[in-house]
């Protein structure tokens, strides 16, 4: 097989819904704030792999984990990200949430948990408190397993907006990307689809997968990459398949409109490559021998941004060899680890 | 402007061209001197007060086109020398659209006209009917070209259907157009089952495009409004990727099953990796979905169309290869958004376009869909 | 499409040579379309500078030189915010609001778009074209 292989999308659990508080700071541990298993668009039978349901949540034993990840998949490093509570209305209990969940990786995950070395983390941010997001970030920073800064898709605003910028600058600053993923129970949060709430989970979790364009056509559109040139984001639920119809219509529509966003000043999909990775899953491309598979992955690039993702311990989890069947050497091994090791930092020496 | 007559006179046939081009897409906006008000139903017209942008002309809009300032609705040469907002005179509009670019029939469909209270939007849907079948469908439609949408409010679901019963004898209306924007009901949920059982009863296609983006006609979206022009409009298509899982995954294509859906510009190659994704859920979840009896890319490929405008201005090869990916040949037409400024011309849009799939494109998939004749009279300089 | 502006009646001086007009009636600010090539040919006065590009936008063949004239925006590196420059020499497209630099018929947005230049000059009080 080609090489190593970066999982860049694993989601740790605690054991369960009050192991959180040990690690909250003392002014917020008598506080209350929704289990991040609060899902209220649950998938029935639940969201997790059946295979995976044992003593505790799924994904909440490093060590069951690791054999399934390491052993059973021949992963080789795994990025771990941590759901958090999405926007809760009190922004500094958020923050103090996010922490302890930094706290609580950083011990169970990166420590305890990971005696073969081949954990990395997330450090979990509230973008609802910038200058405590900031301080965060210049917390742990320096850890060499936090490998990104992640924040909830769910966001009250697209992640272009420059009110991020300082975030966005700590984490660069860091050399750490930014990784936007769907929050479990998240708090205060639009309808998630732009028709409203879904009638069914089957909608619900199939657009869910598409709001990354959102913010993928504002990052691009906004002034962020010349305000903050370092900024690398990382949409690890994925989605890719949607990249090449959103961007051609975002490279189009600035043929007419450049003059409003002087700063963009090359087409917006030639940002891809350095400053945008995708998740990669089976969910994620062509089923099948439907349309030729090196061409499109080729297509605006997209064999320069996706990443393995096996989004464990979820129900649509995928194994590596789903993703390799028809595409070139070179394609695989940008897909298992070039690409995620141009973002993420020391996972391709350490690892070998 | 002279009045664009019909070939021929009283006393000899009138001489008819074959129909090759149809345009699915063309934005009619009352003239002043339409006297729009008058149309509306009794007891509206005073209440059916002109907003300040309508009297002024300028942009309404808040994310702004191009040169809204200069051209708040339309590309900068569709203005006619009679004044009025572009794509407000019918005969220039024939002379630009039908005689200059070819097109021999045009699909209007009527923006706008979104309203915050259901009930005054109905009042204004019913307007436009009445003025869009008067002034464009009768008084300037001797040469029989153009052809109109009901216009209805999918927020009053039984008025709508009454609405659509009122004009579907109407030998020019050719489909029901409704809203996707404002914040009702998701394409596929029951409550709008009236207005899907008068369409199909009518065999009316029920169209869906975008309304405009004035202030009161967005909704905020899942993750936060795009920012500019451009990231906003080109994330246009995920309403109707939204509308077209609802209507998939909520049971609409089973509950009418001649029903036929029309996504008017809001791009087509998001249709295949869609087809993908709804197909796999779909596979992995069938026992929560008894209603959905067939896979999702089943009833999109036999009840669904998508018009071609706009196309994307890249590699042509890479947009041809995806077009033949999607294999949607009998569900692609085309149209041109005349006055548009995001208008594409015929003859541009063919080469970005499978050659196989041209006829098929241009008029045949059309003229099936809205029961177009096959001639039509030709026009002098045509 | 036909172009709608009123076309200039100039004369044909020689097989390359086409007289657009008097200098006084092509002053600073303003163009006008000479009946030359397939499409016309936009001559424009810059404060002062004469250019001419093909009436033919390079993305659809819209009638390029009939559309409004504007400056543009660029974004300044050094400075770091967005600057109004080339006042009066941004042709936009009716059609499509592309923005071509009448100096150099160079799309601003992407320089591999552009229409044809032509030179021009002012000869005894007349506007030459050279084909």
């Amino acid at each position: 097989m080609s090489g190593l292989l970066i999982d860049a999308a694993v989601q740790p659990f605690c054991r369960d819904g009050r192991e959180i508080y040990d690690y909250m700071d003392e002014v917020n541990r008598d506080r209350g704030f929704p289990d991040v298993e609060s899902q209220w668009y649950q998938a029935p039978g639940g969201d997790y792999d059946e295979s995976l349901y044992g003593k505790g949540y799924p994904g909440s034993d490093p060590e069951i984990a690791s054999r399934h990840l390491f052993e059973d998949d021949g992963v080789d490093v795994a990025i771990l990200n941590p759901r958090t509570r999405g926007n809760l209305p009190d922004f500094q209990l958020n923050t103090a949430v996010c922490s302890a969940s930094n706290r609580w990786l950083a011990h169970r995950w990166l420590d305890e948990g990971n005696p073969h070395g081949r954990f990395r983390g997330t450090i979990r941010v509230n973008p609802e408190d910038v200058p405590g997001s900031v301080a965060e970030i210049e917390r742990w920073g320096d850890h060499p397993l936090m490998v990104q800064v992640g924040v909830p898709l769910q966001s009250r605003d697209l992640y272009g907006r420059p009110r991020f910028y300082p975030i966005w600058a700590a984490a660069a600053e860091a050399g750490l990307p930014i990784c936007i993923s769907t929050n479990g129970g998240a708090g205060l949060e639009y309808p998630p689809t732009p028709t409203g709430h879904a009638r069914t989970y089957s909608q619900y979790i199939a657009f869910m997968a598409y709001n990354y364009v959102y913010h993928l056509l504002n990052i691009l559109t906004e002034p962020l990459f010349k305000e903050v040139p370092g900024a690398v984001f990382v949409f690890s639920d994925g989605g890719a398949e949607q990249l090449t119809p959103f961007i051609w219509k975002l490279d189009t529509l600035w043929l007419g409109v450049r003059d409003q966003t002087p700063w963009v000043d090359r087409p917006p999909s030639e940002y891809l490559k350095d400053h945008v990775r995708l998740g990669f899953s089976r969910l994620d491309k062509p089923p099948g021998d439907s349309v030729p598979i090196v061409d499109w992955l080729a297509q605006t690039g997209k064999e320069d941004v996706v990443m393995y993702a096996s989004n464990y311990p979820f129900w649509w989890r995928n194994h590596p060899d789903d993703l390799y069947e028809g595409t070139t050497k070179e394609q695989t091994e940008k897909v298992r680890w070039r690409n995620a090791g141009e973002v993420y930092r020391g996972v391709t020496a350490e690892a070998a | 402007m002279s009045t664009i007559e019909v070939s021929g006179s009283d006393r000899t046939r009138t001489k008819e061209v074959d129909v090759r081009w149809v345009d699915a897409d063309v934005h009619p906006l009352p003239h002043p001197g339409d006297g729009f008000l008058g149309y509306a139903p009794d007891g509206w017209r005073d209440r059916l007060a002109p907003r300040g942008h309508e009297i002024s002309g300028v942009s309404a809009r808040i994310l702004d086109q191009p040169e809204a300032n200069k051209a708040p609705t339309g590309k900068v040469d569709s203005y006619s020398p009679r004044g009025g907002p572009a794509c407000s005179d019918p005969q220039f509009a024939a002379q630009q659209l039908l005689v200059e670019t070819g097109m021999d029939i045009g699909i209007l469909l009527p923006m706008g006209r979104d309203h915050r209270n259901p009930d005054y939007e109905h009042a204004l849907k019913t307007t436009v009917n009445n003025w869009l079948a008067d002034i464009w469908l009768d008084q300037h439609n001797q040469h029989r070209r153009w052809r109109g949408s009901i216009s209805v409010t999918n927020r009053e679901p039984e008025l709508a259907a009454r609405e659509i019963e009122r004009w579907a004898g109407h030998p020019m209306m050719v489909q029901v157009l409704m809203s996707p924007q404002r914040p009702a009901y998701a394409f596929g949920d029951p409550k709008l089952d009236p207005i899907y059982e008068a369409a199909a009863r009518h065999r009316l296609p029920v169209a869906t495009h975008l309304m405009a983006n004035l202030p009161y006609e967005n909704s905020i979206k899942p993750v936060g409004v795009g920012g500019h022009f451009s990231d906003y409009i080109s994330a246009w298509g995920l309403i109707l990727a939204s509308h077209l899982m609802s209507l998939v995954f909520d049971g609409a294509f089973d509950r009418h099953p001649t029903l036929k859906v029309v996504f008017v510009e809001g791009g087509f190659l998001w249709v295949l990796p869609l087809m993908w994704r709804m197909d796999a859920i779909w596979e992995a979840r069938r026992s929560e979905l008894p209603w959905v009896k067939r896979r999702p890319s089943e009833y999109v490929r036999d009840q669904v169309y998508f018009t071609t405008q706009p196309l994307d201005d890249v590699d042509t090869r890479e947009e041809i290869a995806f077009t033949r990916w999607l294999d949607m040949a009998a569900n692609l037409i085309f149209a041109t958004d005349y006055p548009h400024w995001t208008y594409d011309d015929p003859k541009w849009a063919l080469r970005r376009l499978p050659k196989e799939l041209h006829p098929r494109i241009q008029h045949e998939n059309a003229t099936e869909l809205y029961g177009l004749p096959q001639t039509v009279p030709a026009l002098p300089g045509a | 499409m036909q172009v709608r502006q009123p076309i200039n009646k100039g004369a044909r001086r020689s097989a390359r040579e086409y007289v657009v007009c008097r200098q006084e009636d092509l002053p600073p600010g303003r163009m006008v379309i000479a009946p030359v090539g397939k499409f016309g040919v936009g001559v424009y006065n810059v404060h002062g500078i004469l250019y001419a590009i093909n009436n033919y936008c390079p993305h659809m063949g819209g009638p390029l030189c009939s559309g409004n004239v504007y400056g543009t925006n660029l974004w300044d590196d050094v400075r770091g915010r967005a600057e109004h420059v080339l006042d009066g020499r941004i042709a936009r497209c009716p059609w499509h609001a592309w923005e071509i630099d009448v100096a150099t018929g160079v799309s601003v947005a992407d320089a591999r778009k552009r229409t044809r230049t032509y030179d021009v000059r002012v000869e005894n009080g007349e506007v030459v074209l050279t084909r």
